[in-house]
C-alpha cells in the first residue's frame, strides 16, 4: 500500500519495456505531473529518456531515432492527438499507455491511425493519480463540487482516480461512505459501478479481510484546513503552497532564480524524507527562513487557538491590528462553526467586528459559506458532540494541554474516525456500507478518500496510526491537498455562500447596527 | 489478463519476487516488499504489482486489417509509377505519353468533374483540369503535385529490390523539392500549359504524392543513421564497459589499499587506466554530441538540440558518479609499506591469537593449580593484607596494563578471569563468580609480587645510574634548564604523570582502546578497591616519602615492557622529573633536599639526553633480560614484547594510553594547573599514607607503622599545613589510596639516601628492602 511506490513502478515498467535506446516520454498535462512526482529528471536521465514531450505541443521534431513512450490519461482530446501523431509519426516506435480504462472503440480507431505500424504496446498502466506521500494521493481537483453535489466531470474523473489507485494497488474493496454527504454517496456508487463493469480488471487474489474504502466528506471537517498545520510539509504548504511537490518562491524577493521552484520531494530529499512529518518547531532551526515566517504567525495562531472558548478574546484578537485579514477570517469562521447553534452566539457582533477592521467583502462572505459548507447541519456526525459551550471548547482543544508538544494542538476529526474504523466502532447508520455485504472482521487495508480535499495534517494522522497500528494499512486521498487558502477556495468554488439562513440574519443585522 | 504478478499464483508460499524469501502471509510478504525493497529500482522483469491490461492484440488486429489496405494502396500507386517511368519520357513524343499514361490508369471524365475536390474551384478554361496519373482524378493546377524521376525512380527501385544501389538518401529530399521548385519555375516560364512536357516529370494529386512521400521517407529512414545515434551506440558502449570494469577495479583497488597481494599494482594500474580512458571517451563523445549540428546553416531544431543537451548531461552525471567511486591506487612504494604493515599486522593477529590461546591454556592449568597453592603461604599473604596487596597491585599491574596488558600472560590471565566473571555475573552463577574472583584475587597477588620484584631489580639498578649521574647532573643548574624546558615539560610532564597513574589512564584512557581493559579496571575495582577512582588523577604526588615507592615501581613496569625508543624520555622522566617539578614550586624545603635530585631529571632532554638515555636502555635490555625470570609466566610471550617494542599496533591500548592521550589531552593544563594539583597531590599523599598507617596497624605491623608515619610527617611540611593531616581522617579513602601504596619496609628506606622527600632513589631501596622482608 505504496501510492507512489505503485506509480513508479508503472513508469519503471513502461521505460524498462521500451528496450535501449534513445528515448523520449510524451505525456499529457496531467500525467506530466504523475511522473514527475515519482521520477526526479536525473534519475529518469539514467533509464535514457532524454526528452519530455507533451502530446498537445505542436513544435515537435520529426526525430526518428528516438523512441516514444506515451503515457496519457484515456481522454478523447487525447486519443485525437494520438491518432494524428500515429499519421505521421514523429519517432520510430512507441509505446502507448493509458492511465486508465481505454474504450475499444479508441483502441480501433488509434489502430487505423497506425498505418506505418510504429505502435509496438498499448497498455492500461492504472497510474491516474497524483501520488504525494507512500500513503497519500491527490487529485488535484479544485471545486470539485458544485453546492452539495458533484460537477459531473469532477466527479467522472475522481471516480476514474479512484478506481486507478484500486487498481494500482490492487483491491477490489467494500465500500463505506459518510451517509451525510450526497456526493459521498453518489461517488461510493460510481466507483461500485466501474468494479461491476469492469470486474475482470478487480479480480484479484482474495484476502481474507477484503481492504475497505472509507469515501468522507470534507463538510464533516471544515475545522482542519483552517487551523494552522504544524508538520513541515504542511507548514510549507500552508505559508508557500506545494503544489505536485513543488514549491514556488519565486514571489520571495531576492530568491536566486535555481530556486524560483523547488522541488519537495520525499524520494529523493533525504531531510524532506526524514522531517516532512516532523513538528515544524523540532525543525525549525533547519530552516531559518521558514522559521521566521513562523515565528511570525506561531503566537496568534496559538493564542487563537487557547482563547477561541473566551469571546472577548476572539473581539480581541480581532482587534489586533496584527492579526490579517484572512487571519481574523479565520478566527470567526472557527468561532462560527463551534458555535453555529449556540444560544449566546454572538457571530453577528463579530462580523460587525470584521467589518470594521476593514476585512473585505470576499472573506466576510466566506464565514457564511464555510458554515454552510461545514456547518452542524451538514456534518452527519458529532464534531461537537457535548452542547454546552465549555464542553464544546474542552473537545475542540482536547490534546491542546497535556500533549508533550505543544504545537501539535489539534487532532483532526479523521483520527476518530479512522480509529475506530481500526477497531470496528464505526457506526454503520452514519457510515453505512454501499450493497448488502459487510465487514465482520476489522478492516486491514483502508483506503479513505476524502472529496473536497485532504490536508497534510490527515496525512500526519494517517501515518502515525500506519506506524502505530500493526497489520493496518491506511491510504489517505483527497480531491487535493490542502492548505487554508486553498480550502477557502474550495468553498468558494462551491457557490454554497450567501444562501444561509445565518448569513441573511447577520447581513442584515449588522446593517441594522450600523 | 489482467494480472501478470502475483508470484503466489506460480508458485507455493509467499515468495518476494526480489529475493525469494519465503513470508508468512501475504500481508507480510507485501509489507515486506515495501519495506525491503522500496528503494531498489524495481526491474523485475515483467513483474509489477501493480493491475495492468494490454490491448496490444486487439490494437493488432485493427491495425492488420487496416494495414492490408494501406498497403495495398502503395503498392498499386508504386507499380504504376513503376509503369509510368519504364520508358523513356525525355525522348518520347507528348503524345505518345499521354497514350502510355492513360493506360496505366483509366482517367476520369472531365465532364464528371465541375470543381476541384480538393479546392473546391470551378474549373473553367482559364482553371483547366489536370489529372493525376497515378490514380486518374482530376484536380486543378494549384493542387497538382509533380514527382520527379529520381523520386520516381527511388520509389520503384526500393520495392524492386531494396539491396540494390540507388541515389543516395541524403540527395533524395534535395532532388525532390528541388525538381518541384524548378518545376514550378519552368512551368510558369512555358508560355502554355498546353504544350507542357512531362518529360521529367509525373503529375498526380496530392493524395498520392502524399503516400508516395511517407513511403519515400520509410526508404530514407530505413537506410539513414543520423550522425547522433552512431555517437550515442559509441557512447553507450562506453558506459557498459564503465559498469564492467569500474566495479572491478574497486575491488583491486580496495584490496591493494588493504595492502593485500591477491591483485598485482601493475594490473591495477593498467585498469585504472583504461577505465579513465573511457571515461574520456565519454566525455569526448557527449561533448561531440552536444555540439553536433550546431554549425549547420539552418540551425537544428530546438528539440534536437536539447536531445544532446540532455544526453551531455547525463553523460556528465554518469561520469561524475562513478568516478567519484574510483579510489586512487598506492604509489609502488605506499603499497610496499601498505604490504609491510598488513605482514605486520597479520603477524601480530597471529601471536595474539598464539598468546591468547596460550594464556588460555595456562589459565586452565593454574585454575587446577590455585587451589593446591591456596593452602599455602600465599593463602596466609592473602588473608592478612589482602586489600594491601591489591594496592600495591593496583601500580604494577596498571603499570603493564597500560603499558601492554595484552603481552603479559598474567595479566591476560587476570583480564580472562575478569571477563569470565563478567559472563558467571550475566549469568547469574553466583558459585562460579566467587571462585573466579578468588582465582583472580590470587593471580593479582601473584602479579603483583611479580612486578615489585621487578621493580625491585630495576630501581636497584636506577639506583646505582642515578649516583653515577647525580655527579654530572649537580653540576647543571637545574632551575635555567626547567625553565628552559618548561614549554616541552608543560607537555610531557602530565603525560609521565599519566603515564604512572595508571589508576587514571585506565578508566579513561583505555577505556576507548580495549573493552577488555575496561572490564578489568572494573573487576579490579570491585574486587579490591572501590574507591580506586576517588584517588585518581592526584596520586602521582612525589613529594611524600612514600611516593618514591609507587612511582618508581612504575618504571620497572615500564622498562620490562615499554619501548624504549618512543617513550624513552618519559620514562627517564617519570620517576625524578615528575616529582620534583611540582616540589620546586610548592615547597621550597622540599626542593633544597630535592634539588640534587630534580636537577637529574630536569637536566634537558638537549643536552642529557643521550646520556640518560643510554643508561636506560642498557636498563631496557637489562630488565628484558631480567625480567624474564621474574616473570616466568611471560616466557612464551617474548615475541610480542619485542614486537611491541618495535612497532605499535594502531589500535593498541599500549600505546594509546602512554602517548597519545595523556599527552593530547594534558599539555594545555600543563603549567599553569600545576600548583593546584599538587596541593592537592600532597594531600593525597597524606591520605595514602594515613591510609596506609591504619592498614599497617591493623595488620599489626607496627614498624611499618611508625615508618610511615614519619614519612607523613615528611610530607605534610611541604604543604605547610599540620591540619591537613587532621583532615584527613580515616574514612572510606583508606582502602582506595592504599591500592596505591605498596606495603614499603620503611627500614630499608630509611637507609636510601632520598627517603626524606620524594626521592627517586628512594623507591628503589624501599621497594627492595620490602623483597627482603
Amino acid at each position: 500500500m505504496n501510492v507512489v511506490l505503485a506509480v513508479k513502478q508503472y513508469i519503471s515498467k513502461m521505460i524498462e519495456d521500451s528496450g535501449p535506446g534513445m528515448k523520449v516520454l510524451l505525456m499529457d498535462k496531467e500525467t506530466t505531473g504523475i511522473v514527475s512526482m515519482v521520477y526526479t529528471q536525473s534519475e529518469i536521465l539514467q533509464k535514457e529518456v532524454y526528452l519530455f514531450e507533451r502530446i498537445d505541443s505542436a513544435n515537435r521534431e520529426v526525430m526518428k531515432h528516438l523512441k516514444a513512450i506515451c503515457f496519457l490519461r484515456p481522454t478523447k482530446e487525447n486519443v485525437d492527438y494520438l491518432i494524428q501523431e500515429l499519421r505521421r509519426p514523429k519517432y520510430s516506435i512507441y509505446f502507448i499507455y493509458f492511465s486508465n480504462v481505454i474504450s475499444k472503440s479508441d483502441v480501433k480507431s488509434l489502430a487505423e491511425a497506425d498505418e506505418q505500424e510504429v505502435v509496438a504496446e498499448v497498455q492500461e498502466f492504472y497510474g491516474d493519480y497524483i501520488a504525494v506521500n507512500p500513503h497519500l494521493f491527490s487529485l488535484n481537483i479544485l471545486g470539485c463540487c458544485q453546492g452539495r453535489n458533484w460537477d459531473p466531470a469532477q466527479l467522472s474523473r475522481t471516480t476514474q482516480g479512484l478506481t486507478a489507485l484500486l487498481l494500482s494497488l490492487k483491491k477490489c474493496p467494500m465500500i463505506r461512505y459518510q451517509l451525510s454527504s450526497e456526493a459521498a454517496k453518489r461517488l461510493a456508487e460510481c466507483v461500485k459501478q466501474v468494479i461491476t463493469k469492469e470486474y475482470e480488471l478487480f479480480e484479484f487474489r482474495r484476502t481474507e479481510v477484503p481492504p475497505l474504502l472509507l469515501i468522507l466528506d470534507r463538510c464533516d471537517d471544515a475545522i482542519t484546513p483552517l487551523l494552522n498545520q504544524w508538520t513541515y510539509q504542511a507548514m510549507v504548504h500552508e505559508l508557500l503552497g506545494i503544489n505536485n511537490n513543488r514549491i514556488d518562491l519565486s514571489r520571495v524577493p531576492g530568491i536566486s532564480k535555481d530556486l524560483r521552484e523547488v522541488v519537495l520531494s520525499a524520494e529523493n530529499d533525504e531531510f524532506y524524507a526524514n522531517n516532512m512529518y516532523l513538528n515544524f518547531a523540532e525543525i525549525g532551526s533547519n530552516i531559518k527562513n521558514l522559521m521566521e515566517d513562523f515565528q511570525k504567525k506561531k503566537p496568534k495562531e496559538q493564542q487563537k487557538l487557547e482563547s477561541i472558548a473566551d469571546m472577548k478574546n476572539v473581539k480581541r484578537l480581532l482587534q489586533n491590528p496584527k492579526v490579517t485579514e484572512c487571519d481574523a477570517a479565520r478566527l470567526v469562521m472557527l468561532y462560527a462553526l463551534h458555535y453555529e447553534r449556540h444560544s449566546s452566539n454572538s457571530l453577528p457582533g463579530l462580523m460587525m467586528d470584521l467589518r470594521n477592521k476593514g476585512v473585505s467583502e470576499k472573506y466576510r462572505k466566506l464565514v457564511s459559506a464555510v458554515v454552510e459548507y461545514g456547518g452542524k447541519r451538514v456534518r452527519g456526525s458529532d464534531l461537537f458532540s457535548p452542547k454546552d459551550a465549555v464542553a464544546i471548547t474542552k473537545q475542540f482543544l482536547k490534546g491542546l494541554k497535556g500533549i508533550e508538544n505543544v504545537y501539535t494542538q489539534h487532532q483532526p476529526f479523521l483520527h476518530e474516525t479512522l480509529d475506530h474504523l481500526i477497531k470496528g466502532k464505526l457506526k454503520e447508520n452514519l457510515y453505512p456500507y454501499l450493497g448488502p455485504s459487510t465487514l465482520r472482521d476489522r478492516p486491514q487495508d483502508i483506503i479513505v478518500f476524502v472529496i473536497g480535499g485532504a490536508t497534510y495534517e490527515e496525512a500526519l494522522t494517517v501515518y502515525n496510526l500506519n506506524r502505530t497500528t500493526p497489520g493496518v494499512r491506511i491510504v489517505l486521498g483527497g480531491t487535493t491537498v490542502h492548505n487554508t487558502k486553498s480550502f477557502l477556495e474550495e468553498v468558494l468554488s462551491s457557490g454554497l455562500h450567501g444562501r444561509s439562513k445565518e448569513s441573511s440574519q447577520v447581513t442584515s443585522r449588522s446593517a441594522s447596527r450600523r | 489478463m489482467a494480472s501478470l504478478d502475483d508470484p503466489g499464483e506460480v508458485r507455493e508460499g509467499f515468495l518476494c519476487p526480489l529475493c525469494l524469501k519465503d513470508l508468512q502471509s501475504f500481508y507480510q510478504l507485501q509489507t515486506h516488499y515495501e519495506e525491503e525493497h522500496s528503494g531498489e529500482d524495481h526491474d523485475v522483469k515483467g513483474q509489477i504489482k501493480s493491475a495492468v491490461r494490454s490491448h496490444l492484440s486487439d490494437f493488432k488486429k485493427h491495425r492488420a486489417a487496416r494495414i492490408d489496405h494501406y498497403v495495398v494502396e502503395v503498392n498499386k500507386l508504386i507499380i504504376r509509377l513503376e509503369k509510368l517511368t519504364a520508358f523513356d519520357r525525355t525522348n518520347a513524343e507528348s503524345a505518345k505519353i499521354r497514350a502510355i499514361e492513360k493506360s496505366v490508369v483509366p482517367w476520369v471524365n472531365d465532364q464528371d468533374v465541375p470543381f476541384c475536390p480538393d479546392c473546391g474551384n470551378k474549373f473553367s478554361i482559364r482553371n483547366r483540369r489536370h489529372h493525376c496519373r497515378l490514380c486518374g482524378s482530376i484536380m486543378c493546377k494549384k493542387c497538382m503535385e509533380l514527382i520527379s524521376l529520381p523520386l520516381a525512380n527511388k520509389l520503384t527501385s526500393a520495392s524492386k529490390d531494396s539491396l540494390s544501389s540507388h541515389t543516395s538518401p541524403s540527395q533524395s529530399p534535395n532532388s525532390v523539392h528541388g525538381s518541384r521548385r524548378g518545376s514550378i519555375s519552368s512551368v510558369s516560364s512555358v508560355s502554355s500549359v498546353l504544350d507542357e512536357k512531362d518529360d521529367d516529370r509525373i503529375r498526380c494529386c496530392t493524395h498520392c504524392k502524399g503516400t508516395l512521400l511517407k513511403r519515400e521517407q520509410q526508404i530514407d529512414e530505413k537506410e539513414h543513421i543520423p550522425d547522433i545515434v552512431k555517437l550515442y551506440e559509441k557512447l553507450q558502449l562506453c558506459m557498459e564497459k564503465v559498469d564492467q570494469k569500474a566495479p572491478e577495479y574497486i575491488r583491486m583497488a580496495t584490496s591493494l589499499n588493504a595492502g593485500e597481494t591477491t591483485y598485482r599494482l601493475e594490473h591495477a594500474n593498467d585498469l585504472r587506466v583504461e577505465v579513465q580512458k573511457v571515461y574520456e571517451l565519454i566525455d569526448a563523445l557527449s561533448k561531440k554530441i552536444l555540439t553536433l549540428g550546431l554549425n549547420q546553416d539552418p540551425p537544428p531544431h530546438p528539440n534536437t538540440l536539447r536531445l544532446q543537451r540532455m544526453i551531455r548531461y547525463s553523460a556528465t552525471l554518469f561520469v561524475q558518479e562513478k568516478l567519484l567511486g574510483l579510489m586512487s591506487l598506492p604509489t609502488q612504494e605506499q603499497f610496499e609499506e601498505l604490504k609491510k604493515r598488513k605482514e605486520e599486522m597479520e603477524r601480530k593477529k597471529m601471536l595474539e591469537k598464539q598468546a591468547s590461546l596460550e594464556s588460555q591454556r595456562r589459565l586452565e592449568e593454574r585454575r587446577s593449580d590455585l587451589p593446591s597453592r591456596a593452602n599455602g603461604e600465599v593463602v596466609y599473604l592473602r588473608r592478612g593484607s589482602a586489600p594491601l596487596r591489591k594496592a600495591e597491585g593496583w601500580l604494577p599491574l596498571s603499570g603493564g596494563q597500560g603499558q601492554s596488558e595484552d603481552l603479559d600472560p598474567l595479566l591476560q590471565q587476570i583480564h580472562n578471569i575478569t571477563s569470565f566473571i563478567k559472563q558467571a555475573k550475566a549469568a547469574g552463577r553466583t558459585d562460579e563468580v566467587r571462585t573466579l574472583q578468588e582465582n583472580l584475587r590470587q593471580l593479582q597477588d601473584e602479579y603483583d609480587q611479580q612486578q615489585t620484584e621487578k621493580a625491585i631489580e630495576l630501581s636497584r639498578k636506577q639506583a646505582e645510574e642515578e649516583d653515577l649521574q647525580r655527579e654530572q647532573l649537580q653540576r647543571l643548574c637545574e632551575r635555567e634548564w626547567e625553565r628552559e624546558r618548561e614549554q616541552f615539560q608543560a607537555a610531557s610532564l602530565h603525560t609521565r604523570t599519566r603515564s604512572l597513574d595508571f589508576r587514571e589512564i585506565r578508566p579513561f584512557q583505555l577505556e576507548p582502546s580495549t573493552e577488555p581493559c575496561t572490564h578489568l579496571a572494573h573487576a579490579l575495582d570491585l574486587g579490591s578497591s572501590p574507591v580506586q577512582s576517588s584517588a585518581t588523577p592526584k596520586t602521582p604526588s612525589p613529594s611524600s616519602a612514600l611516593e618514591p615507592i609507587r612511582v618508581w615501581s612504575g618504571p620497572p613496569a615500564l622498562g620490562q615492557e615499554f619501548l624504549p625508543q618512543s617513550t624513552m624520555s618519559q620514562q627517564r622522566e617519570v620517576p625524578s622529573l615528575n616529582p620534583f617539578e611540582e616540589e620546586d614550586s610548592s615547597s621550597p624545603t622540599a626542593e633544597v633536599s630535592t634539588s640534587p635530585r630534580a636537577a637529574e631529571p630536569s637536566c634537558g632532554p638537549p643536552s642529557h639526553i643521550l646520556k640518560e638515555y643510554n643508561p636506560f636502555e642498557e636498563e631496557e635490555e637489562e630488565v628484558a633480560v631480567a625480567g624474564n625470570p621474574f616473570t616466568n609466566s611471560n616466557s612464551p610471550a617474548p615475541n610480542p614484547f619485542s614486537e611491541e617494542d618495535e612497532r605499535p599496533v594502531p589500535g593498541n591500548p599500549f600505546e594509546e594510553a602512554t602517548c597519545t592521550n595523556p599527552f593530547e589531552m594534558d599539555s594545555d593544563s600543563g603549567p599553569e594547573g600545576e600548583e593546584p594539583i599538587e596541593e592537592e597531590l600532597l594531600l593525597q599523599q597524606i591520605d595514602n599514607i594515613k591510609a596506609y598507617i591504619f592498614d599497617a596497624k591493623q595488620c599489626g605491623r607496627l614498624d611499618e607503622v611508625e615508618r610511615t608515619a614519619f614519612a607523613g610527617q615528611m610530607a605534610t611540611p611541604n604543604l605547610e599545613r599540620d591540619d591537613y593531616i587532621g583532615n584527613v581522617s580515616g574514612g572510606g579513602c583508606f582502602k582506595a589510596n592504599l591500592d596505591v601504596l605498596p606495603p614499603p619496609t620503611p627500614s630499608q628506606s630509611t637507609g636510601s639516601p632520598g627517603l626524606q622527600v620524594p626521592d627517586c632513589p628512594a623507591a628503589p631501596a624501599l621497594a627492595a628492602g620490602r623483597s627482603l622482608l
